[in-house]
């Protein structure tokens, strides 16, 4: 278990119980715990959705897609179960937050996916977590137990006469399972494999049944929401883009780790104050503001604010909150060809661009790292990358794609110092070393 | 449903709502490439092909995925798209081998059509090639696993189309492979469907890998000669030193009644005509041996001895015993033969259907016979007794498909737990030997009830099935045998009462219906009219007998009684399937023509070497009654077909054979000069009569010449000549009044998947097949998804 | 004047024969010449009787694709094919030509065939004395047409690898 991180500039909200012991369900109740649960019983559906649409609340799981919106296109009436669903396969590299809320504050979970189901008259949640988050799901499971054993779940909960059920269920390892349609295959027991769009989620999901399907960061926040008002929310952070995010500070930072803070805080801010800037002296070289799928920036490029529509703006994408920082000491082909094995490794194969355009982009990058590569390997990196932008089957595709146009476009030189036989330049001693194998 | 607007590549159209765009482009005659596709089968949007524009929607979407809106403009064909699908087909081409001139799919490869399309012939990928070991699934299905593209087509024909779930996908990303369901091979029903569908040349097919291209086959669609289906199969044929060679049996061409389907028997069991056991020329028993001798000798001694015998004892001393696996054109001249050369009505054949009492239930109701489309179109169907999984496979799969695309509901009643039950909206489980019992009960009798209850199928169950098979409209009714005579009769009654209900009554050869309709009964003549009553017959063919003559087991008895001087078997095998004492004709004359030497050999005094459906031109009708072509595609020296050998027996009798098929009315044209004479060159004659609608009838050898008097005079087969001759099935009417037959003589052939009466026996992919089933133990079935 | 005019004419005319008298003869002298072609020369791009290549390891490199066969515009070349077994290895592929058949009748020299060999396999060869007595002398078998055996097999056991790795028997083509 991680130490936990903390700086002056965080406005702890999701992460308020973090290190409090609120796995233990009296604590939780001592900080103000099921509180808005009870509040929400009191509200009524639209009402509650309405809340949350007007906190800015965006998906936290890297699309950024307004949550109170999300949960409006339920229908009202529906002949079969409607389902609420957590997405806790948290694995994109650079991204480890919901790990945190679920091995401190797993009620918090709990308490969103009931009042998500409130909001939409469902009678059942489902809490999915990572497969290699083996270890989490032993304290998911007690809270769950704990909250039966209240009457906070099952039958009449808090005596309200509303029935709901929550179980929780273990991924088997795969980051494409991240992606909500894909995430209901694996709950059936199928592949991991994505659906066809439409029919969305919100009407045909689980079982064929309407499902909400939210982020565990997202699902965690609105209790909050319900407590404080939607008002304080949203006036977090900037318009559009309500309330706080923790971002995972990881790379060549002097301090790593979880922090949260408004939405559109400065990331040259939280680069150089919040993480302690680069560690040994070193200077800064490239970051990746939202987890490996997103394209990186610049070291000219970081003074935007960390919110979705600035990033967009950038170039990039807030994605999932991983900020990953690069010093000069990086070589980018291989950091390029690190994301590329694990795009490669976690590609379902369901569709052509994406399983034999990643698997490509990966040998050839491979070899040219090994420094095989061949003048003209450089265009058909970027050539293959362009060609599967877009065009696959579900966003994998370009999360493999995007990061690597990126690479090449902002560090063409780098790439270009690999070739005519020249080993990689940053590694020690010339050599080259097998690079670990994803797994 | 209502129509929707739509505007493709700048041309307006309309189309019906709930149209995908992938096929409303097909439509409006724009080619939308695509692997992963397949009308029919579940969506997948995996090979990304069907690329298009879509106005107002950022990125390209897929047509296979994307139903019509209204006014949705859409470009199907721009630079964007172009480079869209070129940059998948490079990316397919990265690790597929680029063995294309040994590979069986080349010259017929999707991949190689869009390598074509989109210009995306030059590599720019230098790393190696993921390559994996080619596998061998089932005798007859092999897998070249690198030459996979991944459509998935296979497993969804294999799971959605044949419910038999053999295929799956094991791994992920690059390292997905097609999988078979018991770790490196198959059990499964060896349909070959996932070759057929395989749109590149990753599963071939056993039977024919690595033996020729596609192009240097002649490709013939005929109708298969196994079951009572009648599927169209392709064969694709070669010359050979002996003949002509079948080397592939597909479903090339998706327009006869199977659509996409074709069985293990259509697919691989063709091989039975080169089998080293057929007979080649005639045999004649000398002392006790069947010794080759010529034709002539052959049909002077049969010629002789039936003249010999007609004169001296009259007709009713030979008997004639004909073949459920015969061209229509066949049996109606050997009965023909029968009952105006010999003068006798001792002819019957091997009953697997009790035809003539379905005629009888029939009779004055025109259109109460479904065809084998309507079965996959009717909104429901009730299917009592057989297994049509196993028995008719066609059947069973429009039936399967019928329920899975068009939501029809289907009502099974059998004694076994018959693997249609899955698809059955109820299932009702009957004790073995009560369908007539359970007709009954349609009828309203309650009293039966007692004995059709059981564990399996409660009192509720039966009642609320006959409730529901009330309240049904257009209900398509299928029997097996177990319904015979008065039965099945009353079956009918009760299924009348339904409005709209059809019947099929199945029977289990290629053309069991054929032979029944054709008359090879001892009583009834062509088209189920009763001798006493055959006056048109009388008046064609210028006297008939009149009285009755005998049934199989009849003739057995006369043949004891020394009263049957003469046999004369056509296609069948009496010995093995109605266990005959050989001794019995043991002073009869016997005549046997077949392709091998069968149980039957054994009394016969003359083998004559005959061709199987394969290797003549014809007619077959299915069970259904749908009447299709038989196109000569294989030939094996030294056989003849038994149309000319039934002739030539007559004319050896003194016989005027223009009485017998009146031939010569045709075209009269120079054959010779207007062929090419150059090998491979098309038919330039028979072109341009095929493309006036004439035929030739030349030679009194040539069934199409008696084609024209069946369809005079037997009643259901006024279909139009012109379509049948383009291939296309035609539904024919079952008529006559019929008769009630002694139910005990109807003897199913029981065959299941992998046999096929005697020729199963000499297939080696049957064999081949059976052999890795019995070497490896057959589990139960395998749960639908 | 005359008779000068005449010699002149003369001793002009036969200049030329003792000039070339010395200089090297060009015409061949086929079919009398030396070696085995009998004083017949050829340029390399000559299209002559074909030949079936073999590959480094002595194996056939035609896989009986039959895009000879769809090329041939004279329908000359006849194919059938077979599958190599491990015990029974003929080409480097899976499939090899059982029976390979070029009709001389028929054949143009086109060298279509040869343009679409994916394998190389066809080629012309310089042979030219076709003329026989027979018309059916001129259908040549497989067997006239593959290269021979390449020298090294079976010389140096490096070169054959069957025999290097042990178990599988030396490569015989056959008709050999």
């Amino acid at each position: 278990m991680a130490d936990l991180v903390s700086h002056p500039d965080e406005v702890k909200i999701v992460s308020k119980r973090f290190g409090q012991g609120a796995t233990d369900i009296d604590r939780y109740l001592e900080l103000d715990g099921y509180k808005a649960v009870q509040k929400a019983l009191g509200i009524g559906p639209d009402a509650l959705i309405n809340e949350v649409k007007n906190s800015g609340l965006r998906g936290r799981g890297g699309a950024g897609f307004n949550t109170g919106m999300k949960w409006s296109f339920v229908p009202k009436q529906s002949p079969r179960p409607k389902y609420v669903l957590c997405n806790g396969d948290e694995s994109e590299p650079g991204t480890c937050k919901d790990r945190l809320i679920f091995e401190h504050d797993p009620h918090s979970v709990i308490e969103g996916v009931v009042i998500a189901g409130l909001s939409v008259e469902s009678h059942v949640g489902y809490i999915y977590i990572r497969g290699e988050y083996r270890y989490l799901s032993n304290i998911m499971q007690k809270a769950i137990k704990d909250a039966y054993a209240r009457g906070f779940l099952g039958k009449n909960i808090f005596g309200s006469g509303y029935d709901f059920d929550v179980y929780w269920h273990g991924g088997a390892g795969a980051y494409e399972v991240g992606e909500e349609s894909a995430l209901m295959e694996s709950l059936e027991g199928k592949r991991g494999i994505p659906r066809i769009r439409p029919p969305f989620p919100a009407v045909v999901g689980l079982w064929g049944g309407p499902t909400i399907i939210n982020n565990a960061e997202t699902l965690a926040s609105v209790p909050h929401i319900i407590l404080g008002g939607a008002e304080w929310y949203a006036s977090l952070g900037p318009p559009r883009n309500g309330g706080t995010r923790l971002f995972c500070l990881s790379g060549h930072v002097a301090r790593p780790g979880v922090y949260e803070l408004p939405m559109g805080y400065n990331l040259k801010k939280m680069i150089y104050e919040v993480a302690g800037g680069i560690a040994d002296g070193r200077r800064l070289k490239a970051v990746v503001p939202g987890g490996a799928s997103t394209p990186c920036l610049t070291a000219e490029e970081v003074d935007v604010p960390m919110d979705f529509d600035s990033l967009m703006k950038a170039g990039s994408m807030l994605g999932s909150g991983g900020v990953v920082v690069l010093d000069d000491s990086t070589c980018m082909v291989k950091f390029a060809l690190r994301t590329m094995q694990f795009y490669q490794h976690e590609s379902c194969g369901w569709c052509i661009p994406c399983r034999e355009g990643t698997d490509w982009l990966k040998k050839t990058l491979a070899r040219f790292h090994a420094g095989e590569g061949v003048k003209k390997d450089i265009d058909n990196i970027q050539y293959l990358a362009e060609n599967m932008l877009g065009r696959t089957f579900c966003p994998l595709g370009d999360a493999a794609a995007m990061p690597t146009i990126a690479f090449i476009k902002k560090f063409r030189k780098e790439f270009e110092d690999h070739l005519e036989g020249r080993p990689c330049p940053f590694e020690k001693e010339g050599v080259v070393k097998q690079l670990p194998v994803f797994a | 449903m209502a129509d929707v607007n739509i505007t493709l590549d700048g041309k307006k159209l309309t189309a019906p709502a709930g149209t995908l765009l992938i096929e409303a482009c097909k439509n409006a005659g724009i080619e939308v490439p695509s692997f992963c596709y397949y009308p029919g089968f579940s969506l997948q949007g995996a090979c990304r092909m069907c690329l298009v524009k879509i106005e107002k929607v950022p990125k390209l979407q897929t047509a296979c995925t994307t139903v019509i809106g209204e006014g949705m403009i859409v470009t199907t064909d721009s630079p964007e798209i172009h480079q869209a699908r070129k940059s998948m087909v490079e990316l397919l081409l990265g690790n597929h081998p680029l063995d294309c001139p040994v590979c069986d799919a080349g010259g017929e490869c999707e991949l190689q059509d869009m390598t074509f399309a989109y210009g995306a012939a030059e590599s720019k990928y230098i790393d190696i090639k993921n390559h994996r070991e080619e596998q061998q699934w089932s005798p007859v299905v092999y897998f070249d696993r690198p030459r996979c593209i991944l459509c998935y087509r296979c497993v969804r024909v294999c799971g959605e189309g044949m419910d038999v779930w053999a295929l799956g996908i094991q791994n992920r990303g690059v390292a997905s492979v097609i999988a078979p369901n018991k770790e490196d091979h198959l059990e499964c029903e060896e349909c070959g469907m996932c070759i057929d569908i395989c749109p590149v040349g990753a599963l071939t097919s056993g039977a024919y890998r690595y033996k020729t291209r596609p192009w240097e086959m002649k490709h013939i669609d005929t109708t298969c000669t196994h079951c009572g289906d009648g599927c169209r199969t392709t064969l694709g044929v070669r010359r050979a030193d002996t003949g002509i060679e079948i080397v592939r049996g597909d479903n090339r061409d998706k327009s006869g009644i199977n659509g996409d389907f074709l069985c293990i028997k259509g697919r691989y069991a063709f091989d039975f005509v080169d089998n080293e056991q057929r007979i080649k020329q005639p045999l004649i028993r000398k002392d006790g041996r069947l010794t080759p001798s010529s034709w002539e000798e052959a049909f002077e001694l049969i010629g002789r001895r039936f003249a010999e015998i007609c004169g001296r004892e009259g007709g009713r001393a030979i008997g004639v015993i004909g073949s459920s696996k015969t061209s229509n054109e066949e049996n109606y001249l050997l009965q023909k033969f029968a009952r105006v050369v010999l003068g006798t009505n001792n002819i019957d054949h091997h009953r697997t259907g009790d035809f003539p009492a379905f005629a009888r239930a029939l009779a004055g109701k025109l259109d109460a016979t479904a065809s084998m489309r309507d079965v996959f179109k009717a909104p429901a169907m009730l299917v009592i007794g057989n297994d049509p999984t196993n028995q008719h496979p066609l059947l069973a799969w429009q039936i399967r498909n019928n329920v899975r695309l068009h939501r029809s509901r289907l009502y099974v009643i059998n004694s076994q737990p018959i693997k249609l039950r899955r698809q059955a909206t109820a299932f009702a489980h009957i004790p073995a030997g009560s369908e007539a019992k359970l007709v009954a009960l349609l009828a309203g009798d309650d009293s039966v009830l007692d004995v059709l209850v059981s564990e399996n199928t409660p009192r509720e169950a039966l009642l609320s099935l006959r409730d529901r098979l009330r309240g049904e409209q257009n209900l398509v009714i299928i029997f097996g045998a177990e319904l015979r005579g008065e039965e099945m009769a009353r079956l009918v009654k009760v299924g009348s009462a339904v409005s709209g209900a059809k019947f099929v009554c199945l029977g289990d050869y290629a053309n069991s219906r054929g032979a029944a309709d054709m008359g090879l009964y001892p009583d009834l003549l062509p088209g189920y009219l009763p001798v006493t009553q055959g006056k048109t017959f009388r008046e064609e063919w210028g006297g008939l007998p009149d009285a009755p003559g005998l049934t199989i087991p009849q003739m057995v008895d006369a043949a004891k009684a020394g009263q049957l001087k003469a046999l004369y078997v056509v296609g069948a095998n009496p010995v093995a399937r109605f266990n005959i004492d050989p001794f019995a004709f043991a002073k009869s004359f016997v005549v046997m023509q077949d392709m091998f030497l069968t149980e039957t050999a054994l009394i016969a005094d003359v083998v004559l070497p005959g061709a199987n459906a394969y290797e003549k031109s014809g007619t077959f009708t299915n069970t259904c009654g749908d009447l299709q072509l038989l196109r000569k595609a294989g030939e094996v020296t030294g056989t003849k077909p038994d149309f000319e050998i039934i002739v030539r027996i007559a004319e050896r009798m003194g016989f005027d054979v223009r009485k017998l098929v009146p031939f010569g009315g045709g075209m009269w044209a120079d054959m010779g000069q207007s062929r090419g004479a150059q090998s491979g060159e098309a038919d330039r004659h028979s072109v341009w009569l095929e493309a006036h609608g004439l035929e030739t009838k030349l030679s009194p050898f040539d069934p199409m010449a008696i084609l024209d008097e069946i369809q005079r005079l037997v009643p259901g087969y006024h279909v139009s000549r012109r379509t049948l001759l383009s291939g296309t099935d035609q539904h024919t009417r079952i008529g006559g009044p019929g008769i009630l037959h002694n139910p005990e003589l109807i003897v199913p052939a029981n065959d299941d998947l992998f046999t096929s009466g005697t020729l199963g026996r000499y297939s080696r992919a049957l064999n081949s097949v059976l052999e890795n089933q019995r070497r490896k133990p057959v589990e139960t079935e395998v749960a639908a998804d | 004047m005359c008779i000068l005019r005449d010699i002149a004419a003369i001793a002009k005319g036969m200049s030329v024969t003792f000039r070339e008298m010395f200089r090297p003869t060009i015409v061949e002298n086929y079919p009398k010449g030396p070696g085995p072609l009998r004083g017949a020369r050829f340029e390399e791009r000559y299209r002559g009787v074909h030949v079936l290549q073999r590959d480094e390891n002595g194996l056939e490199k035609c896989v009986a694709c039959f895009l000879c066969a769809a090329a041939c515009p004279s329908n000359c070349i006849y194919i059938e094919a077979a599958e190599n077994t491990a015990e029974h290895r003929v080409s480097g592929a899976e499939r090899y030509a059982q029976v390979y058949n070029i009709d001389y009748n028929r054949c143009i020299f086109c060298g279509y065939c040869v343009e679409a060999c994916p394998t190389d396999a066809i080629t012309h060869g310089h042979g030219f004395e076709l003329a026989t007595f027979n018309v059916s002398n001129l259908i040549y078998r497989k067997e006239q047409l593959l290269a021979p055996r390449p020298a090294h097999l079976g010389a140096n056991a490096v070169f054959n690898r069957a025999e290097v790795e042990g178990g599988a028997p030396p490569v015989v083509a056959p008709g050999e």
